[in-house]
């Protein structure tokens, strides 16, 4: 399997546990070299978050389970890197 | 051998993540309500015990005791019946509630194990309380062929209930950060008024 350095993850979850718990238990998981996760709308009870991971041979599985474990549903999966090296999306004239 | 060890490592993941379920849940904050609202109630009901076989002239401590005993299972059977339902319809219900705005099954999430450990903790002090608070009360009574007097058995008793009350009183006083005296004054005086009432009611 090629090496996944990035995933960026639109994620619905509850309020509680909050974006600090867990954003260090996914910090903790195997490859991950850092970790953001910003809110982007807030509900009564739930919030949007856009997690964005990145580091050396990431597991999505593992990564699903922490969100789901708190909570969490993936939403979308809106990027992705992989490979020897980290990729930026490019502009191209068409954008 | 790993589905023999699954149960034991559950409960230490229990044990491990209570914190940050406590957190969530404020299982802490819960269970010191009902414990004191249990132990004062345990109290007061083993105080009616005491003092009504007093006064209906019983002068042997295994009566008491027997109904004491008794009482304080019933009380404890109560406690764990009643806060189990009632937690676990609450709790349930709040669940619902978020499984409905984030559209997943949140049974096995952080706040579902939460949820779950909070029913079997309130559960537990919510039996216990008024369990452990009636047996502190009779204790004396146990004693009775050493004290050899059962007036003095009797007044020991209703002293240790006096005491249990003042007790949970500064138990209260501590967690409103209040007057603590003040919250022992008046928890002391419910059982005073109780065993006053009694005898108004039921003196020879």
């Amino acid at each position: 399997m090629g090496n996944l350095r990035r995933l960026v993850l639109d994620v619905l979850k509850p309020l509680e546990p909050n974006i600090v718990e867990l954003v260090q238990r996914i910090a903790a998981l195997a490859g991950v070299d850092g970790v953001n996760i910003s809110i982007h709308e807030i509900d009564l009870k739930v919030e949007n978050a856009k997690i964005t991971v990145e580091g050396n041979e990431l597991s999505y599985e593992e990564l699903k389970e922490v969100i789901e474990l708190y909570g969490g549903a993936i939403h979308s999966i809106d990027e992705v890197a992989a490979g020897a090296r980290l990729i930026e999306d490019v502009i191209t004239a068409q954008d | 051998m790993q589905k023999k060890l699954a149960p034991f490592q559950q409960l230490m993941d229990y044990v491990d993540n209570f914190q940050s379920y406590n957190q969530l849940v404020g299982i802490a904050e819960i269970a010191r309500r009902y414990f004191a609202m249990n132990a004062f109630d345990g109290v007061l009901t083993t105080i009616g015990v005491l003092v009504g076989n007093y006064l209906a002239g019983v002068r042997d401590v295994s009566i008491p005791i027997r109904i004491g005993v008794a009482t304080s299972i019933a009380m404890g059977v109560s406690g764990l019946w009643g806060a189990y339902l009632t937690e676990s319809a609450e709790r349930r219900r709040e669940l619902l509630e978020l499984e409905k705005v984030s559209l997943i099954d949140q049974s096995d999430t952080k706040i579902g194990r939460a949820s779950r450990l909070a029913i079997i903790v309130v559960s537990a002090v919510d039996s216990l309380a008024p369990f452990l608070a009636a047996m502190v009360v009779l204790l004396p009574l146990f004693f009775d062929s050493m004290i050899g007097n059962v007036m003095i058995t009797y007044a020991l008793s209703i002293a240790m209930a006096l005491l249990s009350l003042f007790g949970l009183g500064l138990f209260l006083g501590r967690i409103s950060q209040g007057n603590l005296l003040g919250y022992g004054i008046r928890t002391l005086l419910a059982g005073v008024v109780a065993i006053a009432i009694n005898f108004l009611m039921g003196g020879e």
